[in-house]
């Protein structure tokens, strides 16, 4: 049999279309009550509060429980959640948010503007990844009444960008059960109080998490009595409990690509990108300048054209991926520049070159350098590019060690104490460049935050374009900016993103209501049923 | 050459050691038949094996050839299985031999710091050394010889304890000799047979460890090992099986043969088993 894993794929994604469109028929149908769905959890977290950790694992728990201001709808456009209207000044510097009314806390306390306030300053400004970024030029968050709350910011804040930020960045938790000590400490981080369909029952590390229906639920009960989320490190062992019935999905890629394939063709399973158009990531190449060798665009050029990154996509991840143009995914419709920026097709004669030039010449062995490669440990795509990334630069005399870590070692080594050359990961697309995008390029970042520019390069001219379009109002001048921004960053190379990809939903077939909306993983499923 | 013969005389040592030559002529010969960097990417990845000419056992998931990673990961298998093994022969021979020879709060010391170091799993012990010092072969070949001395130095030390007071020794004593000469020269070779026989066992648990670190992906990504052929192919254990299991008769036959070897020198250096 020759049966190649590309074959596969292709094969893979036929099916998956064509399993999906039947069950859209069966939507009408009268949701089932009851049920138990149980979910993959494959990245235990140090904490579950979404409001301090922005994180796909915690979404995936907690955005069961607490909810956001404002999510995205099917088609991807700001809906309210615990926000029922917003509008902004046309200078962009205050921006009221009208609450939900009669929306109380598992714990039976009303949830009010004081909490959004008490939210947004101590934790969304002060702790939240990427919160404290975006969150930087707010100065106060005013409360005239029990349901209304008005965000004064010192510099214009786009009403887009902030509410393309808050179905992530915009989780809200309860004041009254957080005001004494310290946010980060809490012991409800891991046991969340919140305002959504589900509510906490138990978690036990290692092993699971428990949330039932919460009957008070303000869009009324959801259809599952109980979500469980079980605690599997090793993919293939949760591919096989999928298969035996004990897993109902696994969310954001979590089974080998291998599997994901075999699945596909199995009409028990839906395996699909639907309903992940809001988690967009891209494999990176991170450059340590520090390095003196790599401080030089030349080389980092060579080394771009020295990786094929059309065979590794067609021969290794298939149809789960697409060839990148830069930091702004194609996805992204509303920023996305085109692919007319300054790009690095594979040319191994021309990296040789470039090599050459930069006065690299080849030693003992045909050797010009050796580099390290640190890749994370998540995710099969990460650690199957560095070994392309590996084989490629073997071809043109850069030797690559390739160093291995676990996820805290390998955060503190690139992010924290900078030992690297190259590095390789994912950079997580959040709906907007400013909310996600541009801390990977922007200059003074704190060393120590992950997913970063701890790079040790900077560019005052690419500094002020990132400033600049986070505090444009006008959504085309944004565009534009971006556009400029995505141009220089290319150009530059401080870090390269040559692939695109969408997390893949593995879930059973018995799921009804699943998959709608782009960020569907991390939403707070009260309308998700299991058909008999 | 009585040794020799008493050894081919089992049938089972003459297939280990048969095994074990094959073994050293696959580490031999890798670099001539596969003259490539065996972790070069040599074309699609998940060949099946017997389907494309140039890939005779197919390729694994990341495009590399197989059977190159076989002949080439036999190298790694004998050079950790031997490095380690000396490694861990050479401190176990030396602190049983002191502990047993000097006996008394020498031995006491001696065998309090063997056994914190039996009571704690060797493979965890050996998990941590790698999370400090890092997954670099020569680290990695280190640490299996740092946990796996014990044993080595118990039997040593038994095998002191019984000689140190036979007739031989109580004249070399007496004729003057210092006792560096007496253990090192005089009680040692003839404590040696069954610490030989027993490095056997040595080398083939350090090729096990060895594989279950890759399995674990803790070993060093950056050499051809048979082990992280292994923990490559758990990804695809499914479908691609081959990935994983051809690496892993490699392994079943490396320490077979190496345990085959083993029980026939102790079968043809035991005197109490000559005539059998």
């Amino acid at each position: 049999m020759n049966f190649t894993r590309r074959a596969a794929l292709m094969t893979s994604a036929a099916i998956a279309a064509n399993v999906v469109d039947p069950f859209r028929a069966f939507a009408q149908t009268t949701p089932r009550k009851g049920g138990v769905f149980v979910v993959h959890y494959g990245a235990e977290q140090r904490q579950l509060n979404p409001s301090i950790q922005a994180s796909t694992g915690v979404y995936i728990v907690s955005g069961k429980i607490q909810e956001p201001l404002v999510d995205l709808d099917a088609a991807g456009n700001p809906v309210g959640v615990l926000a029922e209207s917003w509008e902004s000044t046309p200078d962009g510097k205050t921006i009221t948010f009208k609450l939900r009314r009669n929306v109380t806390w598992h714990d039976g306390k009303p949830f009010t503007s004081a909490d959004v306030q008490f939210t947004a300053m101590e934790m969304w400004k002060k702790v939240l990844n990427y919160g404290t970024t975006l969150q930087l030029f707010l100065t106060a968050v005013d409360t005239p009444d029990a349901h209304t709350a008005i965000f004064r910011y010192e510099r214009p804040m786009p009403l887009n960008l902030l509410l393309r930020a808050l179905p992530d960045l915009g989780y809200i938790t309860a004041k009254h059960l957080y005001e004494n000590g310290d946010v980060r400490q809490n012991p409800l981080n891991l046991a969340p109080v919140g305002t959504g369909p589900f509510k906490f029952v138990q978690y036990e590390r290692g092993q699971h998490i428990i949330a039932d229906r919460h009957d008070g639920y303000w869009k009324g009960p959801a259809n599952l009595d109980r979500i469980v989320w079980r605690v599997i490190t090793d993919r293939s062992a949760a591919a096989a409990q999928m298969e035996a019935g004990q897993l109902h999905y696994s969310p954001f890629s979590g089974l080998t690509i291998s599997d994901m394939a075999r699945l596909a063709k199995d009409r028990r399973f839906i395996v699909s990108t639907k309903g992940n158009e809001g988690n967009a990531r891209t494999n990176t190449l991170e450059f340590n300048f520090r390095r003196r060798e790599l401080a030089d665009i030349k080389v980092r050029q060579a080394i771009a054209h020295a990786i094929n990154v059309p065979f590794f996509i067609e021969n290794f991840l298939g149809d789960f991926a697409k060839l990148g143009t830069g930091p702004i995914p194609s996805v992204s419709t509303d920023f996305y520049p085109g692919p007319n920026t300054p790009q690095y097709p594979y040319d191994k004669a021309r990296a040789i070159r470039l090599l050459d030039e930069a006065g690299l010449r080849p030693g003992a062995g045909g050797t010009r350098l050796t580099l390290r490669l640190l890749p994370a440990p998540w995710g099969e795509d990460i650690s199957l590019w560095a070994t392309f990334i590996q084989q490629s630069l073997g071809e043109v005399g850069i030797r690559v060690e390739v160093v291995r870590n676990d996820g805290g070692g390998f955060l503190k080594s690139v992010y924290a104490d900078h030992a690297f050359d190259l590095a390789t990961g994912w950079h997580q697309y959040r709906n907007d460049p400013a909310v996600s995008t541009t801390v990977w390029y922007r200059s003074g970042q704190p060393a120590g935050a992950p997913w970063t520019n701890q790079w040790g390069w900077k560019d005052d001219v690419i500094d002020k374009v990132i400033d600049d379009a986070a505090t444009e109002v006008d959504p085309v001048k944004r565009k534009a900016l971006y556009a400029e921004f995505v141009t220089k960053a290319n150009a530059a190379l401080p870090l390269w993103m040559p692939i695109e990809q969408i997390f893949v939903t593995t879930i059973t077939a018995r799921a009804r209501n699943h998959s709608n909306t782009p960020r569907w993983g991390s939403s707070s499923w009260h309308d998700l049923w299991l058909a008999e | 050459m009585e040794i020799v013969r008493a050894y081919f005389r089992s049938p089972a040592a003459i297939v280990g050691l048969f095994l074990l030559l094959v073994v050293i002529a696959m580490a031999a010969s890798a670099s001539w038949l596969f003259p490539r960097d065996p972790l070069a990417l040599a074309g699609r990845p998940l060949v099946w094996p017997f389907t494309n000419p140039r890939f005779p056992l197919g390729t694994d998931n990341s495009g590399r050839d197989i059977a190159a990673q076989i002949f080439y990961g036999a190298r790694i298998s004998l050079l950790i299985g031997g490095v380690a093994t000396v490694i861990a022969v050479l401190i176990g021979i030396v602190i049983g031999a002191v502990s047993g020879y000097y006996g008394g709060w020498v031995d006491n010391v001696l065998m309090r710091i063997t056994e914190a170091f039996q009571t704690l799993p060797n493979f965890l012990l050996l998990l941590v050394l790698i999370a400090v010092f890092g997954s670099n072969i020569n680290t990695v070949i280190i640490a299996i010889g740092i946990v796996s001395w014990p044993a080595p130095a118990r039997l040593t030390r038994a095998e002191f304890l019984s000689l140190r007071n036979r007739e031989f020794v109580q004249a070399g004593r007496t004729l003057g000799l210092k006792d560096l000469k007496l253990i090192f020269g005089e009680i040692l070779p003839n404590a040696l047979p069954p610490v030989i026989v027993y490095a056997s066992v040595v080398m083939a648990v350090s090729i096990l460890l060895e594989s279950a670190l890759a399995f674990l992906r803790l070993s060093d990504p950056n050499v051809a090992s048979w082990g992280n052929l292994i923990g490559l192919g758990r990804d695809v254990l499914r479908v691609q099986w081959y990935v994983s299991a051809i690496p892993g008769i490699a392994i079943l036959l490396t320490v077979l043969a190496v345990s085959l070897v083993g029980q026939g020198l102790n079968d043809a250096l035991n005197p109490r088993l000559k005539g059998r």
